[in-house]
Order: structure tokens, then C-alpha cells, then sequence
């Protein structure tokens, strides 16, 4: 059975690094998730449209020519293919497992920002030491 | 056409965001009985989706700034074709206070008087304390966070609250800015850090203000200026869509023709109609509301409503460090300023007026990836480097300029689409003059500078976000000669007694920094004048004497 296309582009965009640890797009199986999130926007039409708009022959050849077809998109309609990559960058970094990496690569917890926010500490006003010796210097009408 | 006909009233306010909530409450204060109609919803903050898994798809789509890109049922068309800026607004009952950052700096004594200092731009017919008072009465009722004692402003009354926590990304460039021998200064900020302040939580530092507080620490007229309002006796419809201006033979305006969320017609008539729908919006509306007495729309006698559009053309500059900067703490926009090139200086710039920096915090992991305002990040073998690279390793500067007016920068209508009360798209047609763009050169050059200085070993350069629309100025200007202002000093429209303007619409220039503050004390002011009371006492003397 053949690999559905957008799986495909997925992986190109999002090729993942084993090393890292970083998983590939295409092979999260995110493409129907991509395309629903497109039908919840409207934008199922034309998430297909730019996946249709590759080469015919696009599944079957290299990587290193799934790659050229994908730029030469690019190129040829940065609109639509802005497009593409709002649901592939979207599907992927709003996936758990993704932001499971995220947290183990990066330390940023796998939570939303709130209920429970951030620590910062209180603001130091002895970083203003130096600028409150400057004199006012805006401008008299 | 069957309206229905609402209980006359002494005013009724089109537009619930920041400038018609202040009026409301003022003219309400006053003794006056007041309606309001806005096209938006309420919104239920404490619902905001910065608790939800996918906070950042919300925030990317659903609730994004520009209503292309949104699609929200509120909002209304807009052609963005001919304008490298694309509109940022939000329609909802607080307007785009409920989807802003909260920095909240106000105009400097220069900005009101381009044209006398300058030679460029117009004069405002106020200065900078006559609005002082109104300055002060807004901060109070917004509740403003921040620090007295700036060296690039006038003395101002003591902050309410402390300034808001500086990040690691934010303290280098303080730092920085310190070894540069540059001015910078923690930011006013409309965000409550008093625990029990203000009836509303305390900010913690979630970070994306832009999607709504669910704590109501961060200021919106919702929750500010609304619900003392209400208190006051005002009427708020929401999803109240104005389709028309309706006066009488004389040119007279008289009635507000409105539809509600059923499709029902509405005929609010009113002694004063005040416009408040921003600075694209309102001269949408005028230009819509053509009559016999009014043939090239309200106002409109010599083609000035809707010329002079003025935005904050904003290049963004990202310096991305060797070291991890920690989470994307503290509310983004807000954090600290320089205003080292803010006043003219053109043997240096190049240019007349000038520009503030301000420190915009980190993203999340998809707004890091997608950029937003910035440059997103690459496809291919090498996006996962790029990331790891970039997330909680970046912090930026914006370069606020200072846009002068010019007549062809404009809003008109676009009758290939239309809201569901039949009035046109607003058409913007917009260019980046000579002037902003050296403003922008300029402040590339020194952002990029500041962020070397703060140990950046990589910066980005987005030379003019597009996302940056967010603040329409200038289209149905306020002044003194009545050939080139649409409204006079009072806010009122020359040609069309009971019409008035109250918004961003009427400022004559546009400062350098974000203008939320100055928009609010300029309206206070225009209530006290629209409802025949006298104006405030101008501000203190011996602040006027602090300049070098």
C-alpha cells in the first residue's frame, strides 16, 4: 500500500533527528490530524490543493528530490505553501509526544501556561542606578 | 427596511474598545444616559485557551490578531492587498484591549508639536498637559504597573504597582544597554502585581497576554472600565453591527442604524453619536454613510476622512544566545524600553522624529517555530538545530517608529465585499515613506548593536514585520483649520453637528510608542468637552521645567 502523500511531505518538513531524539512528522502519523485541523479553519481545499500541486511523480522519488519539488513550491506559491507549513509546524509542536521531546531537550515544561505560570524574580531597582544619574533629556515643545 | 426603534438617548457610542469604554464611563459619570454598540461578543476570559494543550494553535489561528487569519464571525472585511502591513484588530466588548500586550507608555511633549519643533507632520491642538490629568485618571482605573523617575519623559505621578520581572533575556539586555551609556527604563505596563490590587489576580508571568488573562491581571475594558460603566447606567449591546449613520435634511446626524445577532433591524436615535471603531473602522463607517446632505460620505467635504493613515512601521530585531535563556517567562511585550533615538536627532538618523526599542520576551515552541512576527523557522534536515538553537535561546527588540502623515496613505471602501449589515470592506492602501524607512535602517543598525553588546552570537532581522497593524492613527484628524481637520479640538465633526470622533482616528500624529494610554486620556478629555463639562486642571508646572 502506498504512503499517503502528505505523510510524505510531513516527514520532508519535519524530517526529525534520531540522535536528538526528535521524531519525524510523517511518521507520528499526523497527516489526518493535519488534515483535520485544516477542516476546523476551512482550509481543507487548499491544504489538499498544495499537496496536490507537487510533481506527479513526487512519492516516488528520492528524498533529495522530494526536497527540490517541495522548494521549488515554495518558491512558485510562498502563500500556499505558507499554508502547509502553518498545519505542519502546527500538528507537530501541538502533538504530546512532541512536546514530550521538547521538555526532555529543552527543560520547558508540558503544560500550558496557565494555571500555574512562571517564577520571575521581583524587579531590582538597583539595575537603574547608572540611568537614574542621567538628566531628563526628552524634548521641550 | 423595518427598525425598530430603541429608547432615545442622550449618546450612543459605536465601538466597546478602549476609547469608547473611557467615554461611556465619563459621559455616564457626567449625568448622561448612554448606549453602546459593539459587533463583537463578550468574551469570558477566565476561558481564555492559555489553559489549554493547544494554547499555541489558538493563538496562531483562532485567535490571532489579523482578522484574515482569525476569521472570527465579528469581524468585518478588510482588503489588505495594496499595504505591506497587515491589520491586526480584535472585535469584541475591551476591542483590541482584549488580545493586546498591556505596554502602556505615554506620548512625549514633542509628539504633540511635530509641526512647531519639526517642520514635519501636524501639530496636535493640545499638549502634552492638558492630557496629564486624563493621563493620570486612566492609569488609575486601568491600574499600571511600572516605575516614576524616567529620564526620557516629564515627571509623572508614582506607579501603583511595581514594574513587572525582568527574564534572563531581558536583565542582559539592561545590562547591555548600561555599558552602551544608552537610556532604558522598566516598562509602564497595564498588568496588575498587587495581589489583592484592583479586585484582580495577580500577574504570574505566564507569558502570552495576547490570548486573554484568565487571571484579569493584565488591564482590558472588560474588565476596567466596563463593569464601572455599567454601574454608571450605560447599555451595552453586543453584537450590535452598525450598517449606517442616518441624518436628517439639514446634514444632521440623528439616528445609528444597527443590526442585531438575529438579523433584526435597529434604529438607535441620540443627541451625540460618537464613533469609537479605530482608526480603520470609523472612517469606514463615515465614508459608508453618504446622504443627499453628505454625497462623498460624513465629514468628507474636502476628501480628508480616511487619508493620513498612520501605523508603527516595526522592524524586529532577535538575538539568539549560546545559552539557555529559561522558559519564556513574563508577559511578552512587556519588560523594558529605550528611548535613545526617540526625539529627532536627524544628523544621526537621517530623519525627522524617531523610534523607541522595546524588549519582546521569548515564544513558545510553535510560535518559535512559525516565527509570528519574526522570520519562522527553516523546513528541511535542519529545522530540529535550528530549534533547539532558537527556543528559549532568543529574546528581541522592536524598532517603534514614529509614521508622519501622508494623504495617500489611506482607508476607503472596497465594495467587492461586505459585512452583514452591507457595509463595504475597509480598503487599506498603505506606503512605508522614506522617512519611516531610514527611522527603520537606523534602529536595525542600533537593535542589532544592543543585542551584540547583551552577548547575542546571532541576530535576525525582519526588516518590517508585516503582523505589525495593530495601531490605525490619523484618519479623521483633530486640529484647529477647518480645511485640513475633519474634527475639531472637541472631537466633533465639522461638517455634521451631533457626530463625533473619539478614537485613534483623531490623533494628528502618531508618536513612537504604542498610543493605548494617549488614545484613553484623549478621550476621557473629548467626553468632558462632548458632555459640556469643564476639563480637567492642565498638569503641574514644575514637571514642565525638568528638560534640559
Amino acid at each position: 500500500m502506498s504512503t499517503d502523500r502528505l505523510t510524505i511531505v510531513l516527514d520532508r518538513l519535519l524530517p526529525g533527528d534520531p540522535d536528538a531524539g526528535w521524531p519525524a512528522a510523517g511518521a507520528l502519523g499526523l497527516a489526518d490530524k493535519a488534515r483535520q485541523m485544516a477542516a476546523e479553519r476551512g482550509d481543507a481545499d487548499r491544504l489538499a490543493g498544495i499537496v496536490a500541486a507537487l510533481p506527479a511523480d513526487f512519492d516516488d522519488v528520492s528524498e533529495a528530490g522530494q526536497v527540490a519539488a517541495l522548494k521549488a513550491l515554495e518558491a512558485d506559491q510562498p502563500d500556499a505553501f505558507d499554508l502547509l507549513i502553518l498545519y505542519a509546524y502546527g500538528v507537530y509542536y501541538t502533538d504530546p509526544r512532541v512536546r514530550d521531546v521538547v521538555e526532555a531537550r529543552t527543560g520547558y515544561p508540558n503544560r500550558p501556561p496557565q494555571p500555574e505560570g512562571y517564577e520571575l524574580p521581583p524587579f531590582d531597582e538597583r539595575l537603574l542606578d547608572k540611568v537614574k544619574q542621567r538628566p531628563p533629556f526628552w524634548r521641550r515643545p | 427596511m423595518h427598525a425598530t426603534a430603541d429608547p432615545h438617548v442622550d449618546a450612543v457610542i459605536v465601538g466597546a474598545g478602549a476609547a469608547g469604554a473611557a467615554v461611556a464611563w465619563r459621559m455616564a459619570k457626567a449625568g448622561l444616559s448612554v448606549s453602546v454598540l459593539d459587533r463583537g461578543p463578550w468574551l469570558n476570559q477566565q476561558e481564555a485557551a492559555n489553559s489549554r494543550d493547544d494554547w499555541e494553535w489558538v493563538m496562531c489561528t483562532d485567535h490571532h490578531p489579523d482578522p484574515g487569519i482569525r476569521k472570527a464571525p465579528a469581524d468585518y472585511p478588510v482588503t489588505a492587498d495594496d499595504t505591506p502591513i497587515r491589520p491586526a484588530y480584535y472585535a469584541g466588548i475591551g476591542g483590541s484591549t482584549l488580545h493586546w500586550g498591556a505596554h502602556f507608555p505615554r506620548f512625549h511633549p514633542s509628539d504633540f508639536k511635530t509641526f512647531t519643533l519639526d517642520g514635519v507632520g501636524r501639530d496636535w491642538p493640545i499638549d502634552y498637559w492638558d492630557l496629564e490629568p486624563y493621563y493620570d485618571l486612566n492609569d488609575q482605573i486601568m491600574g499600571v504597573s511600572g516605575l516614576a523617575g524616567d529620564p526620557a519623559n516629564p515627571v509623572r505621578a508614582s506607579r501603583a504597582m511595581p514594574p513587572v520581572p525582568l527574564c534572563a533575556g531581558t536583565q542582559r539586555l539592561a545590562e547591555a544597554a548600561d555599558r552602551l551609556g544608552w537610556h532604558w527604563w522598566p516598562s509602564d505596563s497595564a498588568i496588575n502585581l498587587d495581589q489583592d490590587g484592583l479586585g484582580r489576580n495577580c500577574c504570574n508571568q505566564c507569558g502570552p497576554c495576547g490570548m486573554g488573562c484568565p487571571r484579569h491581571a493584565r488591564a482590558s475594558t472588560d474588565i476596567t472600565y466596563w463593569p464601572l460603566a455599567i454601574e454608571a447606567g450605560v447599555t451595552v449591546r453586543p453584537e450590535a453591527t452598525v450598517g449606517r449613520i442616518e441624518t436628517d435634511d439639514d446634514g444632521r446626524a440623528r439616528s445609528v442604524l444597527w443590526r442585531d445577532r438575529d438579523g433584526a433591524w435597529h434604529r438607535q436615535a441620540a443627541d451625540l453619536i460618537v464613533l469609537a471603531a479605530n482608526g480603520m473602522g470609523t472612517p469606514r463607517l463615515m465614508l459608508h454613510s453618504t446622504s443627499a446632505a453628505h454625497p462623498n460620505g460624513i465629514g468628507n467635504r474636502s476628501d480628508q476622512v480616511g487619508r493620513h493613515l498612520m501605523h508603527h512601521p516595526t522592524a524586529l530585531v532577535s538575538g539568539v544566545f549560546d545559552e539557555s535563556l529559561g522558559p519564556p517567562a513574563g508577559p511578552f511585550a512587556c519588560a523594558l524600553y529605550s528611548q535613545e533615538f526617540y526625539e529627532t536627532d536627524r544628523g544621526d538618523t537621517g530623519a525627522m522624529r524617531g523610534y523607541q526599542m522595546q524588549a519582546i520576551r521569548g515564544q513558545g515552541p510553535l510560535g518559535t517555530a512559525l516565527g509570528g512576527y519574526v522570520t519562522r523557522l527553516d523546513w528541511g534536515g535542519d529545522h530540529h538545530r535550528q530549534f533547539e538553537n532558537s527556543f528559549q535561546h532568543t529574546v528581541s527588540l522592536t524598532v517603534t517608529t514614529e509614521d508622519l502623515p501622508e494623504p495617500e496613505n489611506r482607508v476607503d471602501l472596497d465594495d467587492r465585499a461586505e459585512d452583514a449589515a452591507g457595509v463595504p470592506a475597509a480598503r487599506l492602501t498603505y506606503r512605508v515613506s522614506e522617512n519611516s524607512q531610514r527611522l527603520l535602517t537606523h534602529g536595525i543598525e542600533r537593535t542589532t548593536g544592543w543585542l551584540r553588546e547583551a552577548g547575542a552570537t546571532e541576530t535576525k532581522v525582519t526588516a518590517l514585520s508585516r503582523q505589525a497593524g495593530f495601531h490605525f492613527l490619523g484618519t479623521v484628524a483633530m486640529g484647529e483649520d477647518p480645511d485640513r481637520f475633519v474634527v475639531d479640538p472637541a472631537g466633533r465633526v465639522r461638517d455634521c453637528p451631533g457626530l463625533a470622533v473619539v478614537d485613534g482616528s483623531v490623533f494628528p500624529s502618531a508618536g513612537g510608542v504604542n498610543p493605548t494610554s494617549t488614545l484613553q486620556a484623549n478621550a476621557l478629555r473629548l467626553a468632558d468637552l462632548l458632555a459640556g463639562q469643564t476639563p480637567m486642571r492642565r498638569g503641574r508646572a514644575e514637571a514642565r521645567d525638568m528638560t534640559t
